[in-house]
């Protein structure tokens, strides 16, 4: 398990860095961490899922040339907030998954503009909700939704054949 | 609690980044980062190649099986030809622009790439080591990619032009008006020119490096305008640019180590892509 959750982690930084611009969709990139934050924060609890998020988020902001402590800020309180609720969503079903990551996203996008606001990050707030914040968080959407599937079917796979 | 600490670490760091304060923390962290990221391009670009082969194949599958067989071989054959050929008519011009420049450079390549829209910069595996400092110009054969804004130990992050954060001075080859570069948040470039002086700017006209503050070479391409945004009475007006590079399909660099005033346009084809 603990295998698991540093693949997750570390996995997830190094394949958004790596791999991420790959899989843009008309120049818009998942945040493949994030996902991977959410995923872990709803099985194993807030507290995991901050720390998840913490790290996470640190290996991103040192992979992009960032400011140290912003995502890994942003990520933690994501992290805690979905692994707290985890338990009182009916998270199984894409249509709770899909607009709940997109939600997630935006919640991020807007910690994350709060605080590079407080740094004078010049991008101002409306183009970056059109252009970044909005379009990564309806493909986060999806394609978490869709790890979700894969991970349950992965899973019935695997009861069935033990 | 956990919540509460890690909030506080985030908090103290960026206070210390603010202050200067923490490169040692960018430099243990890229300890880690850079090895797994330079081999992780590398298997990218192994499975790229494994399923671009593997796309054509599929395509001469109805053939009968000699010819099949054959065909998939030439294929193969003709994939990795054209990629050796494809990197080697890169490699050529890097090379001719590297012996043609009259600054110092040094040849890097592009290992990780980081595009998500809040940050555009691509990472570089040219550091410390290779004694290159912040605010180093970095270029491609067909124009100005960005500057290094971050230097590790074996690595070094490069900030694309088109990064919300970037800005550089340019200026209208053929009108000679001085203006700003800036990236925008969906991934375009603007050129930023007081309207007073931009009356004769058209869609066409190519902008390169104006070398103020002698960040950066003048006369690199930086983009060519492809409309323009009148804004009347207002003090500045604005010109959208096509770059004069693909950023997404670039893989090797060339970093401009040595300081001069000089003016490089006659380096680059036609003044620009």
């Amino acid at each position: 398990m603990r295998t698991f959750v540093a693949v997750a982690i570390f996995g997830g930084g190094f394949v958004h860095a790596s791999l991420g611009p790959a899989l843009r969709i008309a120049d818009v990139a998942p945040d493949i961490p994030l996902i991977a934050v959410v995923l872990m924060a709803l099985r194993r609890g807030p507290e995991f899922g901050c720390g998840a998020g913490f790290v996470a988020g640190l290996l991103q902001d040192a992979a992009s040339g960032g400011l140290l402590g912003v995502q890994a800020l942003t990520k933690a309180l994501i992290g805690f907030l979905i692994g707290g609720l985890g338990g009182r969503l009916w998270v199984s079903q894409p249509l709770v998954q899909v607009p709940g990551l997109v939600l997630l996203t935006v919640a991020e996008g807007l910690a994350r503009f709060a605080l590079l606001k407080l740094v004078r990050f010049p991008a101002p707030f409306g183009e970056l909700m059109t252009y970044v914040i909005l379009p990564q968080a309806l493909y986060n959407g999806f394609l978490g939704a869709a790890l979700v599937l894969a991970l349950t079917w992965a899973e019935s796979m695997r009861e069935r054949a033990s | 609690m956990l919540l509460g600490t890690v909030a506080v670490v985030c908090l103290l760091l960026l206070t210390l980044q603010l202050r200067g304060y923490t490169a040692g923390a960018s430099d243990a962290l890229a300890v880690v980062t850079t090895p797994i990221q330079s081999a992780l391009a590398r298997i990218n670009r192994g499975a790229v190649g494994v399923w671009t082969t593997y796309s054509d194949w599929k395509n001469v599958r109805a053939e009968n099986g000699r010819l099949r067989e054959e065909a998939r071989q030439l294929r193969v054959q003709a994939l990795r030809v054209t990629e050796t050929i494809e990197e080697n008519h890169r490699l050529r011009r890097l090379l001719a622009l590297k012996q043609a420049m009259p600054l110092a450079t040094l040849s890097g390549e592009i290992i990780a790439r980081e595009w998500g829209g809040w940050v555009r910069s691509l990472t570089v595996n040219r550091g410390r080591a290779d004694h290159v400092a912040r605010l180093t110009a970095v270029i491609g054969p067909d124009g100005l990619i960005g500057r290094i804004v971050d230097v590790r130990p074996g690595a070094s992050i490069v900030q694309v032009l088109t990064d919300p954060a970037s800005n550089v001075g340019a200026h209208v080859v053929r009108t000679r008006t001085q203006g700003i570069v800036e990236g925008e948040p969906r991934g375009t470039l603007r050129f930023k020119y007081m309207a007073r002086d931009g009356g004769g700017i058209q869609v066409g006209d190519l902008i390169v490096t104006s070398g103020a503050g002698g960040l950066s070479p003048r006369g690199i391409p930086v983009g060519r305008v492809h409309a323009i945004d009148d804004r009347g009475s207002a003090l500045f007006n604005y010109a959208q640019l096509t770059p004069a590079v693909d950023f997404a399909r670039i893989d090797e660099v060339l970093l401009v180590v040595g300081a001069g005033a000089h003016d490089v346009a006659g380096l680059f084809p036609a003044g620009g892509s």
